[in-house]
């Protein structure tokens, strides 16, 4: 997927001048984290899942080469063909020769994120093949030749009066005009059940691999995952090396933590675990089944200081906790993943110099941290990236200055209180009969949205220290 | 597949994962011991898995035996479809039940497009997230689960389980005797999608309808009490 992190501040700007679209990020925004709390409520022990969840993922990527070898023997054993992908190049050849082996023309895929970051589509379109996406959302954004705005829903950012638009200028619909949003998702049921059923290969992602047994688990709502899994001839999953759990009981408490943090239910409507091709006693299913598998970084990432990023498990929790997000959306952020996760994931997975602008994306409010269910100290990674940001000289030089200036000042607290005092005191003289000023010097980003108002005439320390001195008297004359 | 992928995606593995004997990294794994189970909304099984069958969505009917099942399920077809015909999956379970006994007809095998109905017994009823659980094979064709437009799934109380975790160690138990199913199917709701304004709509791709007929010894106020809880 082609990107365009090096501009999220124009980005930003752009998607704020959308109202329509602002409102419905404010609508987003705000009943998310309801819903996430709602499902949690009355679940006492929901931070010892937590917790008990991260360590088994710590476990899990300690010892990542044994378990994903288990996996590998399991699902082997299971019937399947295994690969392994250093990068998304290798991905997606490895899933085009597959097609291209069982001369399939039409691919019905499910929701995958791993093919966003590997640009698997596209690449399957070039050689020939009919891609469709079958995730409602997906399917949206590939008829509006779109991207995700969100990890989980995808089309959020589209409202019903615009996919209407869409369905009317790419569908045959005759006299029919699909006023309500039941007959937007019953028009798109009809095409995608039509592809499902002529689709030769299914491609669905994976929530979490089973060390233990070779089984892989699929977790959607529609049940357009297991359409894919299920009818097409050839299935293949795709998913990355670090998705291994030991034992299957570890991906269903894994999919307590998911299911609350993602939409709020205790489980979704399909939770499913696949193991293989069709067996002898079986009446459906694909005759054959491949698993590839990505690397792309993940074995730098676990190898580094930002290894705890592997554990998510991209509920997208973050994202709707996020104001910065819910302020510019997804679209913004300029590549696959989007909010903190993405900010984090973006450098990562691409590089920093092409998005060193992301992790500044933070106010270091903490609401991604507390909600994480996979307990990521996001905003201590985002700070990381934006210290090697800082130290790799990749910010504009007068930011760099500035922050080397305040660092200077901040660890000489005497003259800290000292320059700031003074600096208070002015802008009390000039500005008490106004109340505020419209402009500042060096403070034009802050002035140019809003007034800066005046100061009272003490710093806090000025005051806490005054106060101090009152107490101290008043003790003495008891 | 490219063979230097693989070995040097194990290689690099190999340099970063911690040292240890398969045998300490079960240990250690064991170690860790299991997940805390959320509580459930009653203490009584029948009850808290009607409850939360409901709040997924689901419509019920409550059954004591095998006579009272097939005239519950007639009764649904003909209300929903003017009709007697369903598909079941080759069941010996359902083979045996006294279909005539309601007028029902039902086709045993997979369902085909067109077929509105599908009915399956689910191998077991999961309290804790009002799921039903199928896995693939004669006795239930993926489609029967996927395609129809409405899903009945029929549970025994005798296989309600508690939780997510005494599901394992029942599906354990068919992969010891029976092998690796291809599919293990949770199933908690008729198939739905908020992906456009954040509006739920059922019937996204599978069933717009999901329901489930509990059958067995089911003290008489449990479905009242569970739509009780379930009531928003």
């Amino acid at each position: 997927m082609e990107q365009r992190s090096d501009t999220f501040l124009d980005n930003a700007s752009e998607a704020l001048k959308n109202v329509e679209q602002a409102k419905r990020r404010d609508i987003i925004a705000t009943f998310a984290p309801l819903m996430r709390s709602a499902a949690i409520e009355g679940f006492d022990e929901f931070d010892t899942l937590r917790q008990h969840v991260k360590r088994v993922r710590e476990h899990a990527l300690d010892h990542l080469e044994y378990y994903l070898g288990q996996f590998e023997q399991q699902a082997v054993q299971n019937g399947n063909h295994v690969h392994f992908a250093r990068n998304s190049d290798e991905f997606n050849s490895v899933v085009l020769d597959i097609c291209q082996q069982h001369d399939a023309r039409r691919v019905a895929k499910g929701k995958s994120m791993v093919t966003e970051e590997t640009g698997l589509n596209s690449f399957l379109q070039r050689a020939g093949l009919e891609v469709m996406e079958t995730d409602l959302g997906e399917y949206i954004i590939q008829r509006a030749g779109e991207t995700p705005s969100h990890i989980v829903a995808p089309a959020l950012h589209k409202s019903a009066g615009e996919i209407r638009a869409l369905f009317q200028s790419t569908h045959d619909l005759g006299a029919r005009d699909l006023p309500e949003t039941v007959d937007l998702v019953a028009e798109a049921r009809e095409v995608l059940r039509e592809h499902f059923l002529k689709a030769e290969v299914g491609i669905i992602g994976a929530n979490a691999l089973v060390a233990e047994n070779g089984y892989s688990m699929l977790v959607t709502n529609e049940g357009n995952g297991d359409l894919c899994a299920n009818l097409p001839r050839v299935l293949i999953v795709c998913t990355t090396i670090d998705r291994v759990l030991p034992l299957a009981q570890d991906a269903t408490a894994m999919l307590r933590l998911l299911v609350r943090s993602a939409t709020g239910q205790a489980q979704t409507c399909y939770t499913s675990f696949y193991s293989g091709p069709r067996r002898d006693s079986d009446v459906d299913g694909p005759i054959e089944t491949h698993f590839v598998l990505l690397d792309n970084k993940r074995s730098d990432i676990l190898d580094s200081d930002y290894r705890e990023m592997l554990e998510c498990i991209r509920c997208g929790a973050c994202l709707n906790h996020c104001p910065i997000y819910s302020s510019v959306g997804g679209h913004a952020y300029g590549w696959v993943y989007p909010g903190p996760m993405g900010s984090i994931l973006t450098p990562l997975l691409t590089s920093l110099e092409q998005s060193h602008a992301l992790p500044n994306a933070c106010t270091s409010c903490g609401r991604c941290a507390e909600v994480c269910p996979a307990d990521i100290p996001l905003p201590d990674l985002l700070r990381d990236l934006r210290h090697e940001e800082n130290s790799r000289k990749l910010s504009a030089g007068r930011w760099r200055l500035g922050i080397k200036l305040h660092g200077w000042l901040a660890r000489h607290p005497k003259l800290y209180q000292l320059s700031t005092a003074i600096a208070i005191h002015t802008l009390h003289l000039f500005g008490r009969k106004r109340g505020s000023y419209s402009s500042l010097p060096m403070a034009s980003g802050w002035t140019s949205q809003r007034d800066f108002p005046a100061p009272q005439g003490k710093t806090f320390m000025q005051q806490y220290k005054a106060r101090l001195k009152r107490l101290a008297e008043q003790r003495n004359e008891h | 597949m490219s063979t230097s992928a693989r070995s040097e995606i194990f290689a690099r593995l190999r340099e970063i994962s911690r040292k240890a004997s398969a045998e300490r990294i079960h240990q250690d794994r064991q170690a860790l011991g299991s997940a805390p189970v959320p509580t459930p909304p009653a203490a009584e099984m029948c009850e808290a898995f009607l409850a939360n069958v409901l709040k997924n969505q689901g419509s019920v009917d409550c059954v004591a035996n095998r006579t009272e099942a097939v005239a519950a399920i007639g009764h649904y077809i003909y209300s929903h479809f003017r009709s007697h015909r369903l598909v079941a999956g080759n069941d010996p379970r359902l083979a045996a039940m006294p279909w005539r006994d309601a007028g029902v007809l039902p086709r045993f095998g997979r369902l085909e497009v067109g077929e509105p109905v599908a009915l399956s017994f689910a191998q077991l009823g999961v309290v804790e997230t009002g799921a039903v659980l199928t896995w693939t094979g004669k006795s239930n064709p993926a489609a029967n689960n996927l395609l129809p437009e409405h899903h009945m799934v029929l549970v025994d109380t005798a296989d309600l389980v508690p939780d997510m975790e005494h599901a394992w160690g029942r599906i354990k138990q068919e992969l010891e005797s029976n092998g690796r199913p291809r599919g293990i199917n949770f199933i908690a709701g008729p198939s739905s999608t908020a992906d456009i304004e954040g509006q739920l709509v059922y019937g996204a791709h599978g069933p717009r309808k999901w329901h489930v007929i509990l059958m067995g010894k089911i003290p008489a106020e449990a479905l009242s009490r569970a739509r009780a809880i379930a009531a928003p």
